[in-house]
């Protein structure tokens, strides 16, 4: 079973939050990126667009077909990873680390108390992938 | 498109149970994927040309021209039974309700389960031209191509079941194309198929539909329930056609921009 870190939170869309300060950091989960496979194509928001709880942020195309990423906070986006836009396997092999995606300025950090920690994340996994 | 989507939308806050709808096309038209770029994919000229609108989709995958074809959408929940929590098991049971009303019609169509190399001279922006797995293929030739998006854990599952094929007209629309146009037309023919090909008695549209209504009613043990839009559905259909789907900027460029 796949190890998610303690100092990152989730939401049940799979995407990951890093919190410093007003700042959140954001990517998909290895679960997630297991589940979709070899990514072939991402579209992420570009620096100041503004991000919506809940709401798509982007999208990302492996071969089984179109993901939305969902953004777990809302605000500003004040950063883009560029080097998975440049090197797009970054996101398979290291989704928790270098294969961030965006960096958020967040409006309301009490959205925050809604994610789920990685113990609770883990659990949410176990139960989707026994589903069906 | 704008319905298949309201559809899609409106589950992500509704327990709804699953919706399986069918259409066709007024005009031949191109769908694309949600990520294709149109200009390296589609001839926009040739298409301005020959009046044949493009559309892109919600949902991945490559270029269709639509023309005569049954269209079919899924939209579930990946968490009802009916569908296996992994994506491809998804696609590996809609294909089984789609060969079982194909084996209605007497036509026998396979899942494709490991994919085929691609032929090097077919269109690569074709859908039908690209095989991937749990689509369907008869005598190796692929009849359905199908594709997904996903979303707040609901489902949205596009196909085409080609009722004719006509290889030079879908030649003349897409790209690339390689230097030797019969060796690219060839490599169509031995690609794709359809239902006309395979049936001796005069199949039509409406006899496809209701075989694959009941290929899903008896490959899942259900039983279909003819609906309509809700005015839910209705009105967030209404908003996603004037925004989204007849905005040339979402058609050209596509986008995760909020279009509603």
């Amino acid at each position: 079973m796949k190890v998610f870190p303690d100092d990152l939170l989730y939401n049940r869309e799979h995407t990951w939050v890093r919190v410093e300060g007003d700042l959140a950091t954001i990517g998909i989960t290895d679960y997630a990126q297991e589940k979709l496979g070899e990514v072939l194509s991402l579209e992420l928001p570009e620096t100041d667009d503004s991000v919506e709880r809940d709401e798509p942020f982007g999208a990302i195309e492996s071969a089984k077909g179109v993901f939305e990423l969902i953004s777990p906070v809302s605000g500003e986006v004040i950063s883009v990873n560029d080097d998975i836009t440049d090197d797009i396997g970054i996101i398979n092999s290291d989704p928790h680390d270098t294969g961030w995606m965006i960096v958020v300025e967040m409006n309301d950090p009490e959205e925050l108390d809604d994610l789920l920690d990685s113990g609770e994340y883990h659990d949410f996994v176990l139960r989707e992938a026994g589903d069906g | 498109m704008a319905i298949d989507e309201a559809i899609f939308r409106f589950h992500q806050h509704e327990d709804m149970p699953p919706t399986l709808r069918f259409y066709g096309w007024k005009f031949p038209t191109v769908s694309l994927g949600y990520f294709q770029d149109v200009e390296k994919e589609v001839d926009i000229e040739a298409c301005r040309r020959k009046n044949i609108p493009v559309v892109r989709r919600p949902t991945g995958g490559k270029a269709v021209l639509h023309e005569g074809d049954v269209t079919y959408a899924v939209v579930g929940r990946d968490s009802n039974p009916l569908f296996p929590a992994d994506i491809l098991g998804t696609y590996r049971v809609i294909s089984r309700c789609i060969a079982g009303g194909l084996a209605l019609l007497g036509i026998e169509a396979e899942m494709e389960g490991n994919s085929r190399a691609p032929n090097g001279d077919s269109l690569k922006a074709s859908c039908f031209s690209s095989p991937s797995r749990y689509e369907l293929l008869v005598k190796n030739r692929k009849i359905c191509g199908s594709a997904q998006v996903r979303s707040h854990g609901i489902f949205l599952q596009h196909g085409s079941i080609l009722m004719e094929f006509n290889p030079f007209k879908t030649c003349d629309v897409m790209l690339p194309r390689s230097g030797d146009y019969e060796r690219q037309i060839l490599r169509m023919k031995q690609s794709v198929t359809s239902v006309s090909e395979h049936t001796d008695r005069a199949v039509d549209v409406g006899m496809v539909c209701r075989a694959l209504m009941t290929g899903f009613e008896k490959t899942l043990g259900i039983e279909l329930v003819k609906g309509e839009l809700s005015p839910e559905e209705e009105e967030i259909k209404a908003v996603l056609m004037t925004h989204k789907y007849m905005n040339e900027r979402w058609n050209m460029e596509g986008g995760c921009r909020a279009w509603i």
